[in-house]
């Protein structure tokens, strides 16, 4: 109404030609050099990337921030060339992974591979049959049990880091972090060793108490930082009213780190549910399904994997790559659950928000 | 309103303050009479606000802190065997500095929020809600949308809705520490016509850094300062006009006519 459009350009972001130019041709000539070099020398494509076309490039940047700016435009350039390769570097080399996983895992995917059990499969069955639903439930079976036993540890642990003034903090903290060092085919061992003394039989359960220590670190971590970033404003408030400390804490400080500690719950389940290690020593394998964890074989998604990429057949090969699939889309779905879920609360007072300024 | 507690008086006997080897007040005694106003100021770190800490238990929340002297709430030691935290708390509530409504809450929850704290039982704690929000006299202002989330107020109803949050507790000791620093002037003026209002039901002790504050809202004022390297301590205390227009103190004098601090 009485206020002026917004103007269409942005006049900070004002057009030099000249500079145009050599942006454009800085941009270039290093990708057209290396091509050169790597044509007539037929050096190694990754040498060429490394050696002939980043210092290339880096020059080139150089030289343009020097004649635009002087001395201080040579720091932005190659910073800015720096940050702009590796970026791309590790963008095109996750997807790369993503990319794989996809194109390969595609030629098993249908409903049959993710719904069915395994269990009259061999290697020269066409993919047409079998496929990784035991491996799906053993896998949200062993990796459940796990969660529901680690979270609300963790979350003690986080709670005695952050609300306790006791000086064995120090020591359990540093105890948390050398866990998380642990080698996962360590954490099998262990509990395999313990079951071997006790005369247990390898079950679900013992590959889920496998996976407890890998898990424990991550999620008392984060969930420590969750709980730290909870201004101490809001405790004294709490406490101010004369709240004891059990409900200044659930009722007050837990609320406000909602968002964090499903934070950790997703790292920590993102931690365990692609081990293999621990699961194959303490697992007993299985091509039937199976929801008894507690005695008897199951299978999960990671010992599927390896059991069908050490395979030489084709089909079993692609079996192995559909597995590798459907896990890590077991993942994201996790996490969108997640993060739906935690959501929901700030998103409802939004609109409500919106409404009442309507 | 005709079932709010009567106020009480507050005594503060010899109270010293440490933080672990450093002693920060020494020696200060205070008596803040029932339905009286009493500003506390002093140039910042000569322990007011530490010393307001101390008169509902929450100094003892920080690590490392010790007090000796006494709190006698209407005769009673709320140091005292027969006290614990929380309900000295409970009857002696406290307003911080920067407004602190729980984020995770309704406005509505905000208010109701010291009682489910505290575990009392209340009704639908509509009638609750209602009271205490025009005592803090916001009422007007949130009726419609007391579902919205407390973080949606603006900086100077947070504060009064911190208000409104302690007085849903109907304390008998109101404790506020520099309520208005963080807030522009008109919320400021609303917030002293509350304090005003509020001192016929209760006993209020507020720290503040403004001088005209202090003469507007309070009938008792005491003056905390702190040499170099000494505890901080009470020059002068008396009545407010006699604080301002005949310190006996020339320190007070030069504080309060605006030469340091």
């Amino acid at each position: 109404m009485g206020f002026a459009p917004r103007p269409a350009t942005q006049p900070w972001a004002s057009v030099n030609k000249a500079r145009t130019a050599y942006i454009v041709l800085a941009s270039i000539v290093p990708i057209f050099l290396t091509a050169l070099a790597v044509v007539f020398t037929h050096l190694n494509q990754n040498v060429a990337l490394m050696g002939v076309f980043l210092p290339l490039q880096l020059l080139a940047a150089c030289l343009v921030g020097f004649t635009s700016f002087g001395k201080r435009g040579v720091g932005d350039a190659a910073l800015i060339v720096l940050v702009i390769f590796f970026a791309t570097f590790v963008l095109v080399l996750l997807s790369s992974v993503v990319v794989a996983l996809v194109t390969e895992g595609a030629k098993a995917m249908s409903w049959t591979f993710v719904s069915q059990n395994n269990i009259y499969v061999s290697n020269t069955t066409s993919l047409d049959y079998g496929g990784v639903g035991h491996a799906i439930i053993g896998t949200l079976l062993i990796v459940g049990i796990t969660t529901l036993v680690t979270v609300p540890l963790g979350i003690a642990m986080a709670i005695y880091l952050t609300q306790s003034q006791s000086k064995t903090k120090g020591l359990i903290r540093t105890l948390t972090q050398a866990i998380s060092g642990l080698p996962s085919v360590v954490a099998g061992l262990f509990i395999m060793s313990i079951a071997l003394t006790l005369g247990w039989e390898r079950s679900g359960v013992l590959g889920s108490m496998a996976l407890l220590p890998l898990m424990l670190p991550t999620v008392a971590r984060v969930a420590e930082e969750a709980l730290r970033l909870v201004p101490v404003d809001l405790r004294y408030a709490a406490l101010a009213l004369g709240a004891p400390n059990y409900r200044a804490f659930f009722q007050v400080i837990l609320p406000a780190a909602k968002s964090g500690l499903v934070t950790a719950l997703l790292l920590g389940v993102a931690r365990i549910i692609g081990e293999t290690a621990p699961l194959l020593l303490t697992v007993p394998i299985n091509n039937g399904t199976s929801w008894n964890v507690f005695s008897g074989n199951i299978m999960t998604l990671p010992a599927y994997v390896y059991g069908y990429l050490t395979s030489a057949f084709d089909s079993s090969q692609s079996r192995a790559w559909g597995a590798a699939l459907v896990l890590m889309t077991l993942v994201a779905l996790l996490f969108g659950a997640a993060r739906y879920f935690s959501r929901t609360k700030s998103l409802k007072s939004k609109t409500t928000k919106q409404k009442a300024s309507k | 309103m005709n079932s709010l507690t009567k106020a009480s008086t507050l005594t503060a006997e010899n109270i010293s303050v440490w933080f672990g080897q450093r002693q920060v007040l020494s020696d200060v005694n205070l008596v803040f009479p029932a339905n009286k106003v009493t500003a506390l100021i002093g140039p910042s770190g000569c322990g007011k606000s530490t010393f307001i800490r101390t008169l509902n238990r929450m100094h003892e929340l920080i690590p490392g802190a010790g007090l000796a002297g006494s709190v006698f709430l209407d005769g009673e030691d709320i140091y005292g065997e027969d006290f614990d935290a929380v309900s000295v708390r409970i009857k002696i509530g406290m307003v911080f500095q920067k407004p602190n409504p729980f984020p995770t809450m309704t406005i509505r929850d905000n208010i109701l929020s010291g009682l489910r704290l505290s575990g009392r039982k209340f009704g639908n704690g509509d009638e609750i809600v209602e009271t205490s929000l025009r005592r803090a006299s916001i009422w007007n202002e949130v009726k419609d949308r007391l579902s919205d989330q407390a973080i949606s107020l603006s900086g100077g109803q947070q504060q009064r809705l911190c208000i409104a949050r302690s007085l849903a507790m109907n304390p008998q000791v109101l404790l506020m520490d520099e309520p208005c620093s963080a807030l522009d002037p008109g919320s400021t003026r609303r917030i002293e016509e509350t304090i005003q209002e509020l001192s016929s039901s209760m006993t209020i002790v507020i720290v503040t850094h403004n001088m005209q504050q202090a003469q507007r809202v309070s009938d008792q004022t005491a003056f905390f300062l702190a040499d170099d390297n000494t505890p901080g301590g009470v020059v002068e205390f008396g009545s407010t006009d006699q604080i301002f227009n005949g310190p006996i103190d020339q320190r007070t004098n030069d504080y309060v006519n605006g030469h340091f601090g």
